[in-house]
């Protein structure tokens, strides 16, 4: 199953080759994928990605009070008990479908009223993190193959075999892991990440891709892109918006974290030569120019680690939440005071781009401790926002009642 | 008003008492003495869990802990990991050659295992002590993460492991089972 491809093996010489005098001058090999690019002068960093939790949290260890959100908003515990929830899509009847990552799992939420009922549908998956749900077929990617349960939602105590829908995909582990969505053409849409931390890497990564939902027709959408997790489609222009997550040890604060817009296919976003549209990169960006990429439509931060995207077209909020989007962030481990943990909005203006950005929920982060990390949003039926965290194994539900 | 799964929270003696069946190979307190048997003892307690949950979801194989693991809940997989992390590590009795420890000392160098595994490779969180563990275990599982067979969490062994050699492995695994088996710092 984990096998690495050995266009990722070349690259990954190349890389120490290439890194040279970045990289601790007496080692032959390159140090772990988070650990690349760590320059000699951040050798005595103890940075280091923070360990996903092997069990979820209780209901009594979750501490929802301290969320805070917008005036005439209020926050729930909706489910727990979830080993490291990630994505969340609706089946057609109801059933709220559950990703994780490193926990393999896959799992369905059966709504009893008051409570929810949480079964595993599939488990032992290699870092399962992309679920999109469509005429009764729930779809899983994994690092290199996307399958699908075809009439899951009848089945959930004795689920359907997974079907291989497309498995042409490269089997890198490091930012191999998918979001998977239904993009307004029917096609089905997800990344495939960079092998490495900061690498040049080969043309068949660092991009946004798509495939028709019976596995024809594969193609690439966006280039330049190191690690998208999160993207979704504009309500009104149809356009897609994506999070991505930036290169590491560039210090505390650059290169910035960035949301971008897709306005035709095939445009190139600059990793690994330039950083957030304006920072060429200190080993790769010799001889490039910022201008030849496209730029982002928002800074999102430092090492806020953005993953889910999602337009707001829910019925309960004030009318202004119309299409915002909400960008969930993981938050930060490359960085010596925590940032992230939170769940901003962004008012997108008439143009396309940027007019407001500003926090919807945050209070995962207390000084520099963590209790939980927000993953991924996604709408009800009665226009609240679920929120998955993955640390804490949980899912808040925010609504609103003026 | 939620359900789901009940958190576990962990409790030492109830660990204890699960353990009664490990103990046949892992050793009354964790310590093993089957050469390619790995010790438990002060293993951080989110690496014992999570290669629990990894056996029992078939991602890691084994013909013995594969059926063991298939009956374990998560409450039992979090008292025996928080029992296992309690007790004091003892140092195996294979031994070792000096002149393959010291070129696994420089092949440690060189493949950063410091980097995740921690200064004296005493682990931390999901990342295991390496130090003082049994030479034999150590050997079957760098050869397994080679053959990429080993199922690690997120692929960085599996990818540390390529570029080693028959001789790399055995030198490593000499350098770790030769170091003193300080148990991994407390979460």
């Amino acid at each position: 199953m984990l096998r690495i491809t050995l266009a990722s093996v070349a690259v990954l010489v190349a890389l120490a080759l290439a890194l040279g005098p970045l990289a601790d001058a007496q080692q032959g090999q390159p140090p772990p994928p988070w650990k690349q690019g760590q320059p000699a002068n951040m050798a005595d960093s103890t940075l280091a990605p923070i360990a996903q939790p092997p069990a979820p949290k209780a209901a009594g260890e979750i501490p929802v009070d301290k969320i805070k959100v917008p005036a005439g908003f209020k926050v729930s515990l909706w489910a727990h008990g979830i080993n490291n929830a990630r994505e969340m899509v609706w089946g057609d009847k109801g059933t709220l479908f559950v990703s994780s990552r490193v926990a393999g799992n896959v799992y369905a939420l059966v709504d009893k009223g008051d409570s929810r009922e949480v079964k595993v549908i599939a488990k032992g998956l290699n870092l399962p993190n992309g679920i999109a749900f469509k005429n009764g077929t729930l779809y899983i990617g994994e690092v290199s193959r996307i399958t699908k349960m075809v009439g899951i939602e009848d089945k959930l105590d004795n689920p359907p075999a997974m079907e291989v829908v497309y498995d042409i995909l490269p089997r890198d582990l490091p930012h191999g892991w998918k979001h998977l969505a239904f993009g307004p053409d029917g096609k089905l849409y997800f990344n495939i990440g960079a092998p490495c931390n900061i690498c040049v890497p080969p043309d068949t990564h660092a991009n946004l891709s798509r495939v028709n939902p019976d596995g024809t027709g594969f193609e690439y959408v966006a280039h330049g892109v190191r690690n998208s997790v999160g993207f979704d489609w504009h309500p009104i222009t149809k356009r897609l918006y994506f999070t991505t997550h930036a290169r590491d040890w560039m210090g505390d604060d650059s290169p910035s974290d960035r949301f971008d817009v897709v306005m035709r296919k095939g445009q190139h976003f600059g990793y690994p030569y330039c950083h957030a549209g304006d920072m060429l990169d200190p080993e790769f960006g010799k001889g490039k120019s910022c201008n030849d990429y496209v730029k982002p439509i928002l800074k999102t931060g430092p090492h806020v680690a953005g993953n889910g995207v999602e337009f707001y077209t829910g019925s309960q909020f004030p009318a202004e939440y119309q299409n915002r989007a909400f960008l969930a962030q993981r938050g930060s481990w490359n960085r010596s005071k925590k940032i992230g943990f939170r769940v901003m909005m962004v008012t997108i203006d008439a143009k396309g781009g940027v007019a407001k950005y500003e926090p919807f929920a945050e209070g995962w982060l207390q000084g520099d401790e963590i209790w939980g990390r927000p993953v991924y949003t996604r709408t009800m039926k009665d226009g609240s926002l679920l929120i998955a965290d993955d640390y804490a194994g949980a899912i808040y539900r925010v609504s609103y009642s003026r | 008003m939620t359900t789901g799964a009940p958190a576990p929270t962990a409790d030492l003696e109830a660990g204890q008492r699960k353990s009664e069946p490990c103990k046949a190979c892992h050793g009354a307190d964790g310590n093993a003495t089957i050469p390619g048997t790995p010790s438990l003892a002060g293993q951080p307690v989110f690496f014992t869990h999570w290669q629990l949950i990894k056996f029992r979801d078939g991602r890691r194989k084994d013909p013995q802990m594969t059926p063991f693991a298939a009956n374990l809940s998560d409450t039992d997989m979090a008292d025996l990991a928080a029992y296992y992390a309690a007790q004091r590590p003892q140092p195996r009795p294979a031994v070792t050659d000096s002149a393959k420890a010291e070129a696994g000392r420089q092949l440690a160098s060189q493949h950063h295992c410091v980097s995740c595994h921690r200064p004296g490779l005493t682990g931390h969180e999901q990342i295991p002590r390496l130090a003082g563990q049994d030479l034999a275990y150590l050997v079957k599982l760098l050869r397994g993460f080679k053959a990429q067979t080993a199922g690690d969490l997120d692929g960085t062994m599996t990818t540390a492991a390529q570029p080693l050699s028959e001789a790399d492995i055995e030198n490593l695994s000499h350098y770790m089972a030769a170091l003193p088996p300080v148990p991994a710092p407390p979460r």
